[in-house]
């Protein structure tokens, strides 16, 4: 028979001291390893002569970058030319983001849609576009580009917009009358909330008194009237009109374009490759989105009469959201991230320009900074993401 | 998009007359069909039209292109270089006679899918064995000259068929047919393959082969198969020290993962060729394809730990009570009752990981191995005559891709159903 006096269990079986000694190994292990890593990274440093330390990045980078759209000379600093990547980097993602949101919605909707064809053939989008390496499209997209014909020869459609394989030119708004513009800008931002009042009057005019009042249909009409009522009052105040329309225009015998807005080739390469990509995964997100709300919401809101469309919109779309927007925000991190291909394609992305940096400049100190970039675009991400879920968390169903 | 008319949950009423009426002409057959699918609704209807334009005109042009100006001799020159890169080139091996080396490595991957085909009976197993005997095999017909693919290579490309059924009755008559077996067989084909393709120094037949050579479309396959293999065990590990109670650990685990979710995997790559060798003695032996399979196989693992907590996160805490008030010790709880059912729920989510990581493979270009997709566009880099022609080659290129991925997703939801999830 055992002894009915509890000896307490012994030390070396106790769950905290293995708990705390498991701890201790692992950590002493992994400082220990890390700090041989960093203990011959310093020898390799002394005796190879590698350099190290931040000191370049206010030195000249003297090199050229391939494509920027913030201004750049070779004498500019290291730092600024990183700059210069990264700013390229976030130019990709925030259009890449935004149009790889409207195709996958598109394609998403399409997918649930009652028209088999329809169906199928966003299925048939989905399954090839998401399963091919981004990098196989970019290729594909970039030697299309390249196929096309020379500057001189560009396919021109409508006068105007010029495709040749250095890139697409289009026409752009210019600002003709930077008075005017500002001005315009003020008073068209005061139409917008001019018109947000519209519809909200009009919302509780409907609410109150049972009368059909289209608030949305009549505070878009009045916003649009209102901005252009702006753009000529801001003309004539400031004598002439705030922007005109720059067209592009070869110069000399075709040896450039110049005016209007040109997308370079391997800008628009990566935009089609990344946004066909991420637009793949975007649709099926929003299709599990809208497939995960209940389908008892949407017959309750039939049977209370509400239009499809409406249903869809004010019943299915709010709940979808929430199931949507997190796994949003991750595919548009990954979008960020991929761009990182882009310098296959000759693109100056952050990590492309950082590549070629490490040829003059010490790797350890580059590599830190890349991640400091990329981390200061996914806390960002993850910063807009936790604001909208801490949004929805408030107006939740009670 | 519209919605289907609501369906009456009435019962139809009997026929006047007592004769019976079939349902009226328009609701079956193709005409029903098409009305229910395609015109349900004037939208729909519209829709249909203005889609239905939109393909046959893609159709249209994408056929004319195909038959009438597209190109396809770049994949006659670039050759048995997309299945191994410059592996038999001058440079690699002297003697151009090292084709054979990857071949014998397909053929014993091949014998062990007849292994499996006969563990696992008439399965999806039988068919993915028999399909990929078989697409090895036709290689040998390839319509090439004898200069360019010889006799011996067609002979060891044909002989996957024999080497199929020759694995099928290995297993089938020998003790070896046991799923414990098998996996033991194939981490040791594993090892061969790799002993083969790297060769040993002065074995004749067997001169060594500079990893920096090894590429082509074998190149993704070893790099895939290394991080399919050993990114889910240390996810897994990562996933449990993430949610571990022990506050090092923990941290440990999440500074790992957020670290390497963090930075592109191609930055990783490529910091990975300038950083590593600083980071061991110089004496330590590493080489390039080394460095990557690590980086690849973290970077995965990071992500799986993401997919593999998400699984336990989901596991009603009823399982794990339930497990120790039966008196099972903490870790027989994660191994027998948390695990397997965190891991089933996920499958999907691995799968994706495990398509991913293979896309993935393609990034080793920036360290300047040669695989299928870079060494495609090296090629056209190196042969500018066929510049117009890269179109092609990267329309194979996605094919290939593509048949891989969309098999490893047809796979996994094969895997769901055999295992039943969502079925329980």
């Amino acid at each position: 028979m055992r002894s009915l006096t509890y000896q307490g269990v012994p030390l070396w079986r106790h769950h905290r001291v293995i708990q705390w000694a498991s701890q201790f190994v692992s950590g002493i292990l992994v400082v220990g390893l890390v700090a041989w890593f960093f203990i011959n990274i310093a020898s390799a440093i002394e005796d190879r002569n590698i350099p190290f330390g931040f000191s370049f990045l206010s030195r000249e980078y003297l090199t050229p970058i391939g494509q920027h759209f913030l201004p750049y000379e070779s004498s500019d600093s290291y730092l600024y030319a990183l700059f210069v990547g990264f700013s390229n980097t976030v130019l990709v993602s925030i259009i890449g983001g935004i149009l790889a949101t409207i195709l996958g919605v598109v394609v998403g909707v399409g997918r649930l849609s009652s028209n088999w064809l329809v169906a199928k053939i966003t299925l048939a989008y989905i399954e090839f576009f998401r399963n091919v390496p981004l990098l196989v499209q970019l290729f594909f997209w970039f030697y299309i580009m390249l196929s096309l014909p020379a500057l001189s020869e560009s396919y021109i459609l409508w006068e105007s917009v010029y495709i040749n394989n250095r890139g697409i030119s289009a026409p752009a708004p210019a600002v003709a009358n930077g008075g005017a513009a500002l001005l315009w800008l003020l008073l068209a931002a005061a139409s917008v909330a001019a018109g947000w009042l519209v519809q909200r009057t009009l919302t509780r005019m409907q609410t109150d008194s049972d009368r059909l009042t289209h608030p949305a249909l009549f505070g878009f009409i009045a916003a649009l009237a209102l901005i252009i009522v702006s753009w000529f009052i801001a003309g004539v105040a400031m004598g002439g009109p705030p922007l005109s329309v720059s067209f592009p225009a070869p110069q000399g015998n075709f040896g450039q374009i110049a005016g209007g807005i040109t997308a370079p080739t391997g800008l628009t390469a990566l935009l089609i490759g990344l946004v066909m990509y991420t637009a793949s995964f975007i649709a099926e997100i929003v299709r599990a989105g809208i497939q995960s709300v209940n389908k008892g919401q949407i017959e309750a809101a039939r049977a209370l009469g509400l239009h499809y469309f409406s249903a869809l919109r004010h019943v299915t779309f709010p709940q979808a959201m929430r199931v949507i927007i997190p796994l949003m925000i991750s595919q548009y991190l990954n979008l960020a991230k991929n761009s990182s291909l882009a310098g296959a394609i000759g693109y100056a992305d952050l990590t492309n320009v950082a590549k070629t940096m490490t040829q003059t400049a010490p790797a350890i100190s580059i590599f830190v900074l890349i991640m400091l970039g990329y981390l200061a675009i996914s806390l960002t991400y993850s910063l807009v993401g936790n604001l909208y879920n801490a949004y929805v968390g408030r107006t939740a169903r009670g | 998009m519209a919605v289907n008319p609501a369906v009456s949950s009435q019962p139809p009423a009997p026929p006047p007359g007592g004769g019976s009426l079939g349902p009226p002409k328009s609701e079956v057959g193709a005409l029903g069909w098409l009305r229910a699918n395609l015109f349900n609704s004037r939208f729909n209807g519209a829709l249909t039209i203005v889609v239905g334009i939109l393909i046959a005109l893609s159709v249209w042009y994408g056929g004319r292109w195909v038959v009438t100006s597209a190109d396809w001799s770049v994949l006659v020159a670039l050759g048995g270089q997309m299945a191994i890169g410059q592996y038999n080139s001058s440079d690699a091996c002297p003697d151009r006679n090292c084709f054979w080396r990857p071949q014998a490595s397909l053929l014993l991957v091949t014998a062990l899918l007849g292994m499996a085909w006969a563990v696992a009976g008439n399965g999806i197993v039988k068919r993915v064995a028999i399909i990929c005997a078989a697409v090895a095999a036709s290689f040998a017909l390839l319509p090439y000259s004898f200069d360019r693919m010889g006799l011996d290579v067609r002979l060891l490309l044909a002989a996957n068929i024999p080497a199929l059924f020759a694995g099928y009755a290995l297993a089938r008559y020998t003790p070896l047919g046991k799923p414990g077996r098998i996996v033991l067989l194939g981490v040791i084909v594993f090892m061969v393959t790799l002993v083969l393709l790297r060769g040993l120094p002065g074995v004749p037949g067997l001169q060594p082969v500079s990893v920096i050579n090894w590429g082509g479309f074998m190149l993704n396959l070893l790099l895939a198969v290394a991080g399919i293999v050993f990114s889910l065990p240390i996810g897994v590990a990562l996933a449990l020290g993430r949610r571990s109670n022990l506050p090092v650990v923990k941290g440990l685990c999440v500074g790992f993962i957020e670290l390497f979710r963090g930075v592109p995997l191609i930055t990783l790559l490529f910091m990975s060729q300038v950083l590593v060798p600083l980071a061991f003695p110089t004496d330590f032996p590493q080489n390039s394809l080394f460095r990557a399979s690590i980086i690849i196989i973290l970077f995965s693992a990071a992500y799986m730990a993401e997919n593999v907590r998400g699984g336990l996160q989901a596991l009603p805490r009823g399982q794990v009570e339930a497990a120790r008030a039966l008196g099972l010790p903490g870790w027989q709880t994660t191994a027998f009752i948390e695990l397997p059912q965190a891991i089933r729920n996920v499958i999907p989510a691995i799968a994706g990981q495990f398509i991913a990581l293979f896309k993935d493979t393609t990034l080793v270009y920036i360290i300047g191995m040669q695989d299928f997709v870079e060494r495609s566009r090296s090629f056209i880099k190196g042969n500018p005559e066929y510049l117009d022609n890269a179109a092609e080659l990267f329309i194979f290129l996605a094919l290939v891709f593509w048949a891989f991925t969309f098999g490893m997703s047809y796979l996994s939801q094969r895997y769901e159903i055999h295992l039943g999830v969502g079925q329980r």
